[in-house]
Formats: C-alpha cells, structure tokens, sequence
C-alpha cells in the first residue's frame, strides 16, 4: 500500500516537473552563426556580414532580407580552417618542411583568431563554386559535423573520425587474402 | 667646338631614345591575339606544397570574377559546367601554386616596408583538346596592407591581364 503511495506520487511530481525538463537538443532548430562571407556565395557580394543556421538539409545564409540555400547535398567538400593545418602541420607538413619556396610552412589566408569554413558545392549546371565564411573559434567544427550529417561530403575526415580509422586501419589490413 | 659637337651627338641620341623608344615598345607589345570567345577556369591545383583549402577556392574565386571584369571573354565558365562542352572557340585555364613567401599583416601594419607576402602560380592555357596556347608564371603580392587574401586578389588580376592582352573573341576574323 505504502509503495503503491510512493509510486503515486512520484508520477505526479514527475506530471508536475515534466515542462521543466529541456527538450533535446536533436529537436531544438540551431541557433544561427555570424558569420562573414568572404567570396563564393552565388548571389552574395563578398565580404557580407549575416548567419548560418541548417534548415532540413540545407545550409541557409541569411543577411537582412536576402537568404541563400545551399543543399549539404551539393557540397563536395568541407573544410575547416583546423583541418587545413592538421593537414600542413600533419605528417604530410613534416615531410613537405625539407621542401624548396617554403613550400612546407602553413600559409594562412586570416589572423590566426578566426575559424574558417570552405565550402566546394557544384550548381544546377555541374559548375564548381568555393565559398569562404569566418566565424568566432571554435563554431566551424561543429557547423562541418552537422553539414557532413546531412549529406555533405569532406576529403578531411574530423579528428575523432580520422582517430578512429588509424586505429580501425591494421583489421582492414587483416582482412586482405 | 669639338665640345659642342659632342654635346649634339649626346642630345641627338637621347631625343632618338626618348622618341622612338615607345614607338618600338608599343610594336613590342602588340603579339597576335589567339582567337578565344570564352574561358573554363579549373580550379587551382598545388602539385609541390600542400595549399589551404581556403586560400585554393580565394584565388579560384577571384580568378573567376576578375575574368568576368576585365578577361575580354562572352563566357567565364567554371570547373564542371555542362554548357562548356558545347562552347565555341573555348580555352582552359589550368593554374597551379609552385610556391609561397609568408609574410606577416602585423609586420606589414607596422613597417609598411617588411612583411610581403607573394604567391607564385603557373599558369597555362589549352585549348578544349589540351594543346598549350600559352603558359606564364605570375606572382600574387600584397605588399603594405591587408590580409594574405589580397594576395590572391593582386594574381587575379594579374592573370585577367595576361588573358585580355592574349586573348580576344574577335582576333583572327
């Protein structure tokens, strides 16, 4: 009976509790990112200030009143300005450092306190597009993985995913006839 | 007398110089135009160092306005697009990064002297089979002010240039 009571009640305070509880964060629309264009965004002039938010599948650029779709379907790259030095400064940049014209130094197109996005996306004729946007440290990371998550393709895997093939990557080889 | 005379010869000579001289430039400057009435940009390769992705699509990307601007074609057509194919008199620019000197903005800011940063891109021109038309090294600066995205500004231009002066839609009719 005593139990029965406590069961009781515990429904109702969680009845009660339960507009309290945050939604998930799956069900919650992105807040938008400020971002500046740089170059590349059909239809935007260089250097444009707005936001980036990610509406069922596309990446939306708005500025005032002028919005740009991008399908993350069209993307046939993503990168972010971190990939890019992993890249350089990377095994790869080791190598290249013996290399003449200073070939294996990072040449970095912004001051070093700015994330970058680049994004290689094809238009409806097959014509190939790169578009640039900076935003605060640390926003281009997250922005890739939900872009990636929605169809976009990246030649740079995330660290956590290249982390996992290095490791996946001697069973591969085990598999081999 | 004989100073005098000198003095003629010397004065004749630099009045020939300074006369003639454009004349024979500007003869120098006019090499026959290759028939072209639109250009198909790829995008910007980097065989010898490992380029940022974002300093690849900056300098395709201004590549491609300053084409539209000031390049003299009826057409700029990027990498990949379909209507290329069936385009007359078209040619291919193929540009690749050989090398870089890094500068520094700070330094720049600072010295306005110090600092340059330049890039040095190979540029050939083909024909729609791959024929070499026309190939040039170009370099990229940004000197006193700005980011190193100027750089890719500054070889933008400078690669419109080279196609305006070597290509025309009409030349050849």
């Amino acid at each position: 009976m005593v139990l029965g009571i406590e069961r009781v009640l515990f429904a109702v305070l969680l009845l009660v509790l339960s507009p309290f509880i945050l939604p998930s964060n799956a069900q919650q629309p992105a807040a938008p990112i400020k971002v500046d264009q740089i170059t590349g965004l059909a239809g935007v002039k260089n250097k444009t200030k707005g936001s980036i938010t990610i509406e069922n599948g596309n990446l939306r650029f708005a500025h005032g009143k002028t919005k740009v779709d991008l399908a993350a379907t069209s993307m046939q790259d993503v990168v972010t300005g971190n990939d890019s030095q992993r890249l350089i400064h990377g095994t790869l940049g080791m190598l290249t450092m013996i290399a003449p014209y200073g070939s294996g130094r990072f040449l970095s197109l912004f001051r070093a306190k700015l994330d970058t996005l680049t994004i290689k996306y094809r238009d409806a004729d097959g014509g190939l597009h790169g578009a640039i946007f900076t935003m605060g440290v640390g926003k281009a990371e997250a922005l890739k993985k939900e872009l990636v998550a929605h169809g976009a393709h990246t030649s740079i895997p995330t660290q956590k995913d290249a982390d996992k093939t290095s490791t996946k990557a001697p069973d591969a080889k085990e598999q081999k006839p | 007398m004989t100073r005098i005379l000198g003095r003629g010869i010397v004065f004749s000579l630099l009045s020939i110089i300074l006369f003639a001289g454009p004349g024979l430039r500007a003869q120098d400057k006019q090499p026959a135009k290759i028939k072209a009435s639109s250009i198909s940009v790829t995008m910007i390769q980097s065989d010898e160092i490992k380029l940022p992705a974002e300093f690849q699509v900056s300098l395709y990307e201004n590549l491609i306005q300053q084409l539209q601007k000031k390049g003299g074609f009826q057409h700029v057509y990027r990498e990949g697009d379909r209507n290329a194919a069936n385009a007359a008199d078209l040619v291919v620019l193929h540009s690749t990064v050989r090398g870089f000197k890094e500068g520094s903005e700070r330094v720049r800011q600072l010295t306005t002297v110090v600092g340059a940063t330049s890039i040095n891109v190979h540029c050939e021109f083909t024909d729609k089979n791959g024929k070499s038309l026309l190939e040039r090294d170009l370099k990229g600066k940004v000197i006193f002010f700005g980011a190193n995205l100027r750089a890719t500004y500054d070889f933008a231009k400078k690669a419109a240039q080279v196609a305006h002066d070597n290509f025309s839609p009409t030349a050849g009719t």
